[in-house]
């Protein structure tokens, strides 16, 4: 038990050494300071700087778009959460549009669920809009190094989280699959069992991992599917945050063909009615909202047990 | 113990950060007792607290108080958890065993129950690991082993029933002033909650698989000691690992302190399989007993984790003439040529090469800083011909119907007739060139020492310039065309993008030196910057995707295979990473620089280093299939060509490898 350790360092007559050693100091290239303010880059001596021409706004449908929709499912109260957001900006210089979609599924008692995947979504939300977004929007210089990329922000942010949960909600924990989508790039970062899926031509691809117990002991010949369906502890995660100082996030980035969509959902969602089913329905509902509605009520049909939260983005033809 | 009871918490540091109402005071005393001094720690069911003897005035005893709050209220469920925590005492009381400690008493009122315990001066295992840099003695890790292979029999011996610890940690595993091992937390081994509804965590690292299958036996506590005594060898905490992935961690790759005899021992108590670990901990006992050496006293700095494997392999022999002008490798009988492959020839120049050559038909082709660009017979390294520039040559020659491009340090491009070595043209410019030039339409792109990168409209016999785009400062990264862009980087730490009108379409800003040779494929643009990063930007805009840091210059010039990037840097590392997310496939330590650009062929990277060494790597894996030592450094970059690779070295030779 970790308190009973902290008593025999607490009155060890040794010098106390709770905290691990530092990290080792990371030798800066010297000279990266004094080149810091480097030469403003020197204007070409012939030629001057043209203005991209703006894209042609010809379809309707080359928006990127989405849907989103959460449900109490068969419990008491819903500990999901989710975000979803899109930049879409006509302005000079014509930057790329920047959507942040994700969902996360709280856990532990009273209301520490709700309140650790609400601080989880908030937290990262933020970074991506502080880090990303606003100096988009401001005209700063994106290309440049001292700007962060957003799987730098990403990791950041959920790392942020992890610790906000650990302060504001002990005892609770979440899972978080979030996607920043910039041009056709999306960016995702992911702990627990929530899911993204890329949805090419009808065909489902599960992009993330659970970080699933019973995954992981099927993974390794200890269960078998079947076994794992009814295993007592077929919910335990073994990542989550909020849970462990040093968090491990698993990172991907994908391209979204045209067409294309991207499903984050809970596990109240896949855990009920199955990669099949989802497929069909989000072929069937070609409008990204209707299609989550119904993925919602198709869940709730059979009688899901849990809380049921689906964000589908829809990439344009 | 060995059984579930209700007094499990989440694990964590959580609850120490708010004191409970009810919690007892400092200078509160139980059963007239004992004196509360303070908390320990928190925990779902109550605290621990330490607390003093008073039945001893004159002398500072002290003691741990454990206790629990009942606070089920269903009259079933509070009956159990008090026959947990009755159970935890009276178990404890029938043991006597140095190694475990000592309940001194027993009481309840109200909600509350109480144990008083043996008060353990000292430090855990986790505690230990976290304060020691670099590794544990080797030695003593063996000894604690064998130690808690003691207890651990005990009770698995206890009558009439065996006693399964079922927590097995190093934060459970004290050792005390004599340096002994005690095992603390009797009785709140449980995993998890288990009916509850929905997601759960459960914080694992140190359980066998079959726990969660239920099954509580010795076998049990055996994989949990492998797994704390792999974490103590290692310092990697299994927690933060995949759950039971000790097997992709071979303990000696982390710390090589540890002899062979004892990683085989805690890899076999690893064993999914309960039946292939050892019967009993005696059993396990006798083979850490056996499995020491002389004890490591000094700590090793824990070793990078990398796929590094340096291997010794076979001198060889300086390879024959092939012709009269082929020559041996530059004095070989000096140093330890170090090669488990023989080259098919070497051809020695009168200086360093540096340039990357290239094959065209039966010709290879390379500069050297002896001035000249040589053509060779790719058969045997014959000379073809040799064409002089005035300054040595440095950049790499390209190849473009019937003609070859090469800058020099005499400031000039030179276009030479392939087959005659004969000039064609040369331009003058105002610096050295060191970049190799890219054609595209007719048109020759290159960059310069002075500021410039020239577009030169070329001819069989003539070249004028189409535009100049001028940096001011040297321009040694090779320019690459893709589509209807140009891209190359500065001196300055500027990355241009230009449409081939001379326009720049977009530019991006590292921290230091680009000369790293831009690599464009699937919409990326991926470059190395002496920043220390290797960049991936979007074609389009030149924002990043991504950036890749390592901890030294990225000179080496990325190349794509398989959807990952491949590239070298100057801490000594040879890297794979993933195209599009930038995450690590593998790393490769040479432990020098490796300024080299790699080439992929079939399903090798062939890339060469400072330690004069040319690699061959496994793509997917990063293993090493061959080495080849030559004299000299190497700055060259591998050209690769029917199973044979081409590699200049800073020992004069261009040689010529078996793929």
């Amino acid at each position: 038990m970790d308190f009973i350790r902290r008593l025999f360092g607490l009155q060890s007559s040794e010098t106390p050494h709770s905290s691990p050693p530092p990290a080792p100091e990371e030798i800066e290239p010297d000279s990266i300071k004094e080149t810091q303010p480097l030469a403003q880059p020197e204007l070409p001596v012939v030629h001057t700087r043209r203005l991209t021409p703006p894209k042609p706004y010809s379809s309707p449908n080359r928006r990127v778009k989405f849907g989103t929709a959460s449900d109490i499912g068969g419990r008491g109260n819903n500990e999901d959460a989710a975000l979803s957001l899109i930049s879409n900006t006509e302005v000079t210089g014509d930057p790329p549009p920047i959507g942040i979609f994700m969902v996360a599924d709280g856990m532990g008692g009273h209301q520490n669920g709700e309140f650790a995947s609400s601080i989880t979504v908030r937290t990262v939300a933020q970074a991506v809009i502080r880090e990303i977004v606003i100096p988009q929007l401001e005209e700063r210089d994106m290309n440049s190094a001292d700007q962060k990329t957003i799987p730098e922000v990403l990791a950041e942010a959920m790392s942020a989280a992890n610790t906000a949960v650990q302060l504001e909600v002990p005892g609770g924990g979440t899972t978080a699959t979030c996607a920043v989508v910039r041009d056709d790039l999306a960016y995702i970062a992911h702990v627990g069992d929530s899911r993204a899926y890329l949805i090419v031509d009808g065909n489902l691809e599960l992009i993330t991992r659970d970080h699933l117990l019973v995954r992981r002991l099927q993974e390794l010949g200890q269960l078998t599917a079947q076994e794992a369906d009814v295993h007592p502890q077929r919910n335990v995660l073994y990542r989550a945050i909020g849970q462990s100082d040093l968090l491990e996030v698993d990172a991907a980035t994908r391209r979204l063909p045209p067409s294309s969509r991207l499903l984050l959902c809970s596990d109240g969602l896949w855990g009920v009615i199955g990669d099949e089913k989802i497929s069909e329905i989000v072929a069937r509902y070609p409008d990204p909202q209707e299609a989550c509605d119904e993925l919602i009520a198709a869940a709730n049909a059979d009688n899901g047990p849990d809380n049921i939260t689906v964000v589908l983005v829809q990439m344009p033809d | 113990m060995g059984q579930p009871s209700d007094t499990r918490h989440i694990e964590g540091s959580q609850g120490a950060l708010s004191v409970p109402d009810g919690t007892l005071q400092p200078g509160q005393v139980l059963q007239s007792r004992y004196r509360i001094l303070g908390i320990i720690g928190l925990g779902g069911m109550g605290a621990v607290y330490q607390a003093r003897d008073l039945h001893f005035p004159n002398v500072t005893r002290l003691c741990a108080v454990k206790e629990m709050i009942n606070m089920a209220q269903d009259q079933k469920l509070r009956e159990q958890t008090i026959r947990n925590f009755e159970r935890e005492a009276e178990i404890l009381a029938t043991l006597n065993h140095p190694a475990i400690p000592q309940i001194y008493d027993y009481f309840s009122f109200g909600d509350r129950a109480y144990l008083v315990l043996e008060f353990i001066q000292g430090r855990d295992l986790e505690a230990l690991l976290n304060s020691t840099e670099g590794f544990l003695p080797t030695d003593q890790i063996r000894i604690w082993g064998i130690e808690i292979c003691e207890v651990l029999a005990y009770l698995h011996n206890h009558q009439p029933e065996p006693i399964v610890f079922r927590d097995m940690k190093p934060s459970n595993v004290m050792i005390d002033h004599h340096r002994r091992v005690r095992l603390i937390d009797f009785g709140i081994a449980k995993m998890f909650q288990v009916g509850q509804a929905g997601t759960m965590i459960g914080t694992e690292g140190y359980s066998p698989p079959e726990q969660y299958k239920g099954i509580a036996s010795p076998a049990a506590d055996i994989y949990a000691l492998g797994a704390t005594l792999h974490h103590m060898l290692t310092k990697r905490d299994p927690r933060l690992e995949p759950p039971f992935s000790f097997d992709q961690r071979a303990i000696r790759e982390y710390n090589s302190n540890v002899p062979e005899a004892f990683a085989a021992v805690v890899m076999r108590s690893l064993s999914y399989d309960p039946e292939q670990r050892y019967a009993s901990a005696d059993a396990m006992k006798q083979s850490l007993e056996a499995s020491g050496t002389t004890p490591t006293v000094v700590a090793d700095a824990p070793r990078a984790a990398t796929n590094a494997a340096p291997v010794s392999t076979p001198v060889v022999s300086p390879p024959p003439p092939a012709s009269s002008s082929t020559r041996a490798p530059a004095d070989p009988s000096t140093g330890t040529p170090l090669s488990s492959t023989t080259p098919i020839w070497a051809f020695l120049s009168e200086d360093a090469i540096r340039s990357t050559p290239i094959v065209v038909d039966d010709t290879v082709y390379v500069g050297s800083y002896d001035n000249n660009l040589w053509a060779l017979d790719v058969k045997d390294g014959s000379l073809r011909w040799k064409f002089a520039t005035e300054g040595g040559i440095g950049a790499s020659p390209i190849y473009n119907n019937g003609t070859v491009y090469i800058g020099s340090s005499d400031q000039r491009m030179y276009a030479i007739d392939a087959r005659m070595g004969r000039r064609r043209w040369s331009h003058k410019t105002e610096g050295k060139i060191f970049t190799k030039p890219a054609v595209s339409v007719g048109t020759l792109y290159f960059g310069s020492d002075d500021g410039k990168l020239y577009a030169l409209k070329s001819t069989m016999s003539s070249a004028r310039e189409a535009w100049v785009y001028s940096l001011m400062v040297p321009i040694r990264s090779s320019p690459s065309v893709e589509g209807d862009c140009i891209f190359f980087g500065s001196d300055g730490g500027e990355f241009v993008c230009l449409e081939l009108s001379g326009e720049m379409k977009w530019r991006f800003q590292t921290r230091r030196r680009i000369m790293s040779t831009p690599l464009v494929t699937e919409r990326i643009v991926y470059v190395g910057s002496d920043d220390w990063y290797l960049y991936a930007l979007d074609i389009e805009q030149g924002y990043p995707i991504w950036r890749y840091r390592t901890r030294g210059a990225v000179i080496s010039s990325p190349v794509f295979a398989d959807g990952k990037i491949f590239f070298g840097s100057a801490d000594g590392l040879i890297y794979a990473v993933d195209a599009l997310s930038g995450r690590d496939v593998w790393k490769y330590e040479v432990g020098r620089p490796v300024t080299s650009s790699p080439a992929i062929y079939h399903e090798a990277v062939y890339i060469g280093a400072a330690d004069g060494a040319v690699y061959a790597l496994h793509t997917k894996t990063g293993d090493l299939l061959w080495r080849f030592q030559s004299q000299g450094s190497i700055l060259s970059s591998p050209c690769v060509v029917n199973d044979v690779v081409y590699i200049g070295s800073d020992d004069r030779n261009l040689y010529a490898l078996q793929a």
